[in-house]
């Protein structure tokens, strides 16, 4: 049995899982290639292994466009098989500027060949501002991840985790910003087990302890995969989050979001698109909320040139705000 | 001797600034009097400098001297834009701008042209009806007509939402060798005040034409007149220009460097304002690529660019445009679409 991240990509994720797009900005998600594929694979008529639990929403975020403010140039560079490297340089209206440089150190696509080869990556930004994140194989089984994120000079997250890929299920714990001195860790434990060839079900336990206070949150989570669409489910007592994608046709992917949180109270609803022409190297998404944002973000790949341009904008209808943003992506 | 407006020059004359649409409408841009072929005369070594033989080329309008250089420049612009135009018949057109804006008010405006069809010249057609209206109310309206073959009149009115904020009524005398202007500007019979200006401009050589400005204000207990001249040098390739008055000063230098590169240098000095700016900017133009691009540098530390694409299968034209403001760190970046 090879690994499943060797598994060919599905019709969910045109670009999983090597893609050639920087990775997502958001802090709190994995590595593009550390995800496992679409859930609707099936091998050998036995259960797939329904991957880690950051991404189980992963589907249907992927459609809503980024928040896009400022114009941003990014300039990628592929120094070897594998070592890339990029610059960002980012101008922006509402806050500072600022130029990022991303290294990344990462073995080729074929993981079965070396896997005890860790894979590196970091981000520094012209205030000092540094993240990175170290994934090791340990074994087949056992991958083993550590962040770090510092804002300026101050740590602000580090953490460390393992997770276990067993045949149809996956057990993961993290140990966040353990600190001796004030006495105070978070520990997250996730667990997801594929039931049935579409249901995967899991939970989540966050268990966080400060020099006063400790408590823990008990999230469970449920996921129903079509060959056409995906429904998830997270509901414990800090809130609920519930998502829909579906995919209509080879263009066209919609989703719908639902969030609601005790800690502050709100809820907010989104609807989110995806248009993709391949023919005119076009991708298009649009997103409407119930905060009454709405906003919607176009790519395009510039063919002779190995350029894309980005051009989006963000209206909030409440706030009368609208932000402006420009990309260029280089390589 | 046919008329001097149709004499060829060496230079193709530059397009309407407003942009001509299929039908062969000139439409105007904003506020300025449609632009006329300016008389780049050929270099004054070949032709005589006798009246008789080789009259003296007419000047052109006085507020074109500075024109050119102008037009090299990037215009500001932010938020999101899009701009539908719509040619109904050869003589009537009509747009509608919806510009969404990151600081300040979004607005829609609608705006239509009628152009008449008294024709003195290749494509100039007269008389031309010029007004937009804003989603507030504000009215921008202009009507400029050529009374005779030498007399043009303009009418223009300009409301803020639902009060007129200018007036004002000009014409314009196109002689041989000169161009004599005189405007009345916001006249108020009741409280007794307006604006008279007067523009008149020479040739004094084939390439050199000088002139002056006078204007007269009036409000009821003060009165005076501001005073400016005007010199502007036409070279085989380059505009000079230079104005001085009382108002402060303003020279400009305006370069063709080949059919793709054009450059400007401009410097501005405000007596009132007690501060002076130099500008350099330059104009790269690629038809084979559909591509216009304009880049400035001042010296308030302001750098900018805007990027102007045709996307040819369709009518459909982007614009992108990026201002830096280094010493107040600010930044301003937006993009447009127009249509048609």
């Amino acid at each position: 049995m090879g690994s499943v991240l060797a598994l060919s990509s599905g019709p969910g994720h045109q670009n999983w899982p090597f893609s050639t797009d920087p990775p997502p900005s958001r802090w709190n998600s994995h590595p593009a290639h550390w995800d496992s594929p679409p859930r609707w694979e099936r091998r050998d008529g036995r259960l797939p292994n329904p991957g880690s639990f950051h991404s189980l929403h992963r589907s249907c975020k992927d459609v809503f466009p980024q928040q896009i403010e400022g114009v941003k140039m990014i300039l990628n560079k592929t120094l070897s098989s594998f070592f890339k490297v990029s610059h960002m340089l980012h101008l922006s209206a509402v806050s500072p500027s600022y130029y990022r440089f991303h290294v990344e150190h990462l073995q080729s696509d074929d993981d079965s060949k070396d896997k005890d080869a860790p894979a590196l990556i970091g981000e520094m930004d012209s205030s000092g501002s540094l993240n990175a994140h170290a994934l090791l194989h340990v074994t087949e089984r056992v991958r083993a991840r550590t962040v770090f994120q510092t804002q300026q000079s101050q740590f602000v997250t580090w953490q460390f985790e393992t997770e276990f890929r067993g045949n149809d299920f996956t057990a993961a714990v993290t140990v966040a910003n353990p600190d001796v001195l004030r006495e105070s860790v978070i520990l997250v434990a996730h667990f997801l087990q594929s039931v049935s060839s579409g249901l995967v079900l899991g939970g989540e336990l966050v268990y966080h302890r400060g020099r006063s206070e400790e408590g823990g949150i008990l999230t469970l989570a449920g996921q129903y995969s079509r060959p056409n669409w995906v429904a998830t489910l997270n509901a414990g007592k800090g809130g609920a989050h519930a998502s829909y994608y579906h995919r209509a046709n080879k263009q066209i992917q919609v989703g719908v979001e639902f969030e609601a949180s005790t800690r502050t109270q709100e809820t907010t609803t989104s609807f989110g698109y995806q248009m993709e022409l391949p023919e005119a190297n076009m991708v298009f998404r649009g997103m409407i909320n119930s905060r009454c944002i709405i906003g919607g973000v176009l790519e395009k790949r510039l063919t002779p040139l190995p350029a894309t341009l980005m051009m989006g904008a963000f209206v909030n209808h409440r706030g009368d705000k609208l932000q402006v943003g420009l990309g260029v992506t280089v390589g | 001797m046919g008329s001097v407006l149709a004499a060829s020059s060496p230079n193709p004359p530059p397009p309407a600034t407003g942009g001509t649409a299929a039908s062969g409408l000139t439409v105007p841009p904003g506020f300025g009097m449609p632009s006329v072929s300016p008389v780049i005369s050929p270099t004054g070594a070949a032709l005589g400098q006798q009246e008789t033989e080789n009259p003296l080329p007419n000047p052109g309008a006085f507020d074109e001297c500075h024109r050119k250089c102008k037009e090299v420049f990037p215009m500001q612009m932010e938020g999101v834009r899009l701009v539908v135009n719509k040619g109904l018949s050869n003589h009537f057109q009509v747009n509608h701008n919806v510009m969404l804006s990151t600081m300040g008010d979004s607005t829609y405006r609608f705006g239509a042209t009628y152009v008449g069809s008294k024709q003195t010249g290749p494509a100039e057609l007269f008389p031309v009806m010029v007004g937009d209206m804003d989603n507030s109310g504000s009215l921008n309206a202009q009507i400029i007509h050529q009374i005779t073959k030498r007399i043009r009149s303009k009418v223009a009115f300009q409301t803020q939402q639902n009060k007129f904020v200018n007036w004002q009524g000009d014409a314009e005398f196109r002689g041989e060798d000169f161009t004599a202007t005189v405007t009345l500007g916001n006249p108020d019979v009741l409280v007794g005040s307006g604006i008279v200006v007067t523009h008149y401009l020479q040739s004094i050589t084939p390439a050199l034409a000088l002139g002056g400005e006078l204007v007269y204000h009036h409000r009821p207990g003060e009165e005076g007149t501001v005073m400016s001249f005007v010199g502007r040098y036409t070279g085989n390739n380059y505009i000079a220009t230079l104005t001085l008055g009382s108002a402060g000063a303003h020279a400009s230098y305006y370069h063709k460097a080949n059919d793709q590169l054009q450059v400007g240098v401009e410097l501005e000095a405000s007596s009132r304002m007690q501060d002076t700016s130099v500008s350099f900017g330059y104009q790269l133009d690629m038809p084979k690529a559909n591509l216009l691009f304009k880049g400035s540098i001042d010296s308030n530390w302001v750098v900018g660019a805007t990027l102007e694409k045709k996307l040819l299968p369709l009518p459909l034209s982007l614009v992108l445009c990026t201002f830096l403001n280094h010493s107040k760190n600010k930044f301003q970046c937006g993009f447009g679409a127009t249509i048609g």
